[in-house]
């Protein structure tokens, strides 16, 4: 009877060792698989970025659109309606 | 009918067996449980250890667990530096089959001469060769489609510059084994670089990890750098030096952008310079951060120093009216004399008109003492108090051994060297109505603290004449900026060559900070040997101080203080009588 009972006990350790191995091996991958998302977003933002660097902007806005840098030359003021002022108010540039 | 045999009897069972037989059999068995019991005792008890360490030789495998390297970002967060995966291709030389076609295809990826590839496979002895380190991702997912024998990939580094050469002087590069070589990445490798983690597993026939045998080591990534440097402050900055050295036909120029509120370098760049992305045949004038590294003869821009002394001591207020005609003064047999000589002047027009006579007059009341303790307070003479590899401390000789024209010369900023980090430092005392502020590369959120070198009277009273020079009259009108009140000071010096001066070489500067009134930030140009006709640093650096001035404060935000003129134009129609 004790027998029986170490014997079930010995499979049933050797099961538990073989499932946790198996659990183990899953979650590595897991992680490994994590670590590579994030290496591809590390990478993903770098891209982002350097497409978004002032001097590609900069390039393609000229280029392109056929754009210009601003100046304070070409700023509109706007006087606000409550107070119709002749001389141009320090407003905030348009 | 009867048997012949007895089966209880038979003949053959009748063989007298000896006994010693089975007691032998019996022994023998008891024998071998014995040894087997024995061996079991060996494995388990005496012999433990050692068949412990050579399961472990078989099975367990210490992984490294390498850190990432830190990021390094400017002012608002943007990437200067990352550290992305790249594959680097290696090979068994005798793994892989000399013919193979796909080793064409291999070449054409890695974009490398067939030849070179032969030839690196060549040797069959070495049993690990790099084919080329730090593939691109893509590329080495095509190689690895390929699947060529012999050839394999291993996981590494490598660092990308998004921002390119308009900041690669500050945040500088790293080599192929991930270790910072210059700028930035050199300065704080150890701080980025973190702490490489490890764990110890067992993996099992398959290479599967199935366990942890002690505690992992978790990997400290480097922490990200944030930099004072504003990306876009720094990118404006270059390209206007850029054009101005490409303009004036010049070897070099440097520009620094400094906020005076908080001490912050905003935008450090040099021209020629390089794409750290790229490296290959790089030159040594290309990766100089000239800001830092250079030291030249400051020439004019010390003479506000030389006024705010004469004004703290007395000897003179701005109105006073020096004599500076016929411009020309003989000090210890040597002439002094001004390019464009002036009649009588106040000490603000000496200023404004950048003359060395009135300068080299208000110096000789001094005594040399007190004009190199004013030097050395604004610090001249001293190593810069940033954490870059190479900044130089400039030179100012002790004034125990100055000569009388000595002391003549280094009033107008000749005999003593600066770097243009200084030279930007010691300007922050006109700016911080007196005060001498700490410069520091890192982002910093609060005001810094300055040390009082002058009064405060004093000093505004000075960048009213700063204010003057970009006036009407003054030696750098091409400093005004439209929107902003700018001040400044030009500077053109002879460049050294050998002993003595070299003709027609010339380093032109201008130092200056913007809105007059509240100073938000100083701005540093130098341009190195303009060579387009004109060389005076009212016509070629004051140029690009003023485009600078005018997209840093409108990237700050801070408000216009001057009217500015529309340029809207309409068509105007003349009338008619």
């Amino acid at each position: 009877m004790l027998l029986l009972a170490v014997l079930a006990s010995a499979f049933y350790l050797v099961h538990t060792q073989y499932e946790s191995r198996r659990l183990y091996t899953a979650i590595d991958r897991a992680q490994a698989q994590a670590r590579k998302l994030e290496s591809e977003h590390e990478q993903l933002q770098v891209q982002k970025r350097a497409q978004a660097t002032p001097a590609r902007v900069q390039q393609l806005a000229t280029r392109q659109l056929e754009m210009r840098p601003v100046t304070p030359g070409i700023t509109q003021y706007v006087n606000l309606p409550e107070a119709p002022a002749a001389v141009p108010a320090a407003g905030g540039p348009r | 009918m009867s048997r012949s045999i007895n089966y209880t009897s038979s003949p053959l069972l009748a063989s007298k067996t000896p006994v010693w037989r089975s007691k032998f059999i019996v022994a023998c068995l008891a024998l071998a449980f014995a040894g087997l019991a024995g061996r079991a005792a060996y494995v388990q008890v005496f012999g433990n250890e050692f068949f412990q360490r050579q399961g472990e030789v078989r099975f367990a495998r210490t992984l490294e667990l390498p850190a990432n390297r830190g990021k390094v970002l400017d002012r608002n967060g943007l990437i200067l530096a990352s550290s992305v995966v790249a594959q680097s291709i290696w090979a068994i030389p005798e793994d892989v089959e000399k013919n193979d076609p796909k080793l064409r295809e291999l070449a054409r990826l890695l974009e490398m001469p067939l030849a070179e590839l032969r030839k690196r496979l060549a040797d069959e002895d070495r049993t690990f060769v790099w084919i080329k380190r730090q593939v691109d991702e893509p590329v080495a997912r095509q190689i690895a489609a390929l699947g060529i024998k012999g050839i394999h990939q291993r996981r590494e580094y490598k660092r990308q510059y998004p921002e390119g050469e308009a900041a690669a002087h500050v945040v500088g590069f790293t080599n192929v084994e991930d270790r910072g070589q210059e700028g930035v990445e050199l300065a704080f490798n150890q701080q980025l670089a973190g702490k490489n983690g490890s764990r110890r597993v067992i993996k099992d026939r398959l290479g599967r990890v199935v366990e942890d045998v002690r505690d992992v080591v978790p990997p400290v990534d480097g922490p990200d750098l944030q930099l004072s440097i504003d990306s876009k402050v720094q990118f404006f900055a270059y390209q206007k030096l850029k054009d101005a050295v490409h303009t004036h036909k010049a070897r070099a120029g440097s520009v620094i952008v400094v906020d005076t509120v908080t001490g912050e370098v905003l935008a450090l760049a040099n021209y020629p310079s390089y794409n750290p992305n790229r490296r290959q045949n790089l030159t040594g004038e290309q990766l100089r951060n000239r800001v830092l590294t250079d030291s030249f003869e400051p020439g004019s821009t010390m003479k506000p120093f030389i006024a705010t002394l004469a004004l703290e001591k007395g000897l003179v207020r701005p109105e006073t009216p020096i004599n500076t005609a016929p411009g020309r003064i003989t000090i210890g047999g040597s002439t002094i004399s001004d390019t464009h000589p002036h009649d009588v002047l106040t000490v603000a027009e000496v200023i404004q008109k950048s003359s060395n006579v009135g300068t080299v007059k208000m110096a000789m009341q001094m005594s040399p003492r007190e004009m190199w303790e004013i030097y050395a307070q604004a610090g001249f003479g001293q190593k810069p108090q940033v954490p870059f590899p190479g900044a130089v401390s400039g030179r100012l000789r002790p004034y125990k051994s100055w000569r009388p024209i000595e002391q003549a010369t280094m009033s107008y900023g000749y005999g003593l060297s600066t770097s243009l980090f200084q030279l930007a430092h010691a300007y922050t005392v006109f700016a911080r109505d007196g005060e001498l502020i700490p410069l520091t590369l890192m982002r910093s959120e609060v005001p810094a603290t300055g040390v009082r070198v002058f009064s405060e009277k004093n000093a505004i009273a000075v960048r009213q004449m700063l204010a003057m020079a970009t006036g009407p009259g003054g030696t750098a009108p091409k400093a005004q900026t439209m929107g902003y009140s700018v001040g400044g000071k030009t500077g053109t010096a002879r460049k050294q060559e050998g002993k003595g001066y070299a003709e027609r070489k010339y380093r032109s500067f201008f130092v200056g900070l913007a809105p007059v009134e509240k100073p938000r930030i100083v701005v540093a140009v130098m341009v190195d040997e303009p060579n387009n006709g004109t060389y005076y640093g009212g016509l070629v650096a004051a140029p690009v101080f003023s485009e600078t001035v005018q997209q840093t404060l409108r990237i700050l935000g801070v408000q216009p203080d001057m009217n500015v003129k529309p340029q809207i134009v309409t068509e105007v129609v003349e009338e008619s009588f």
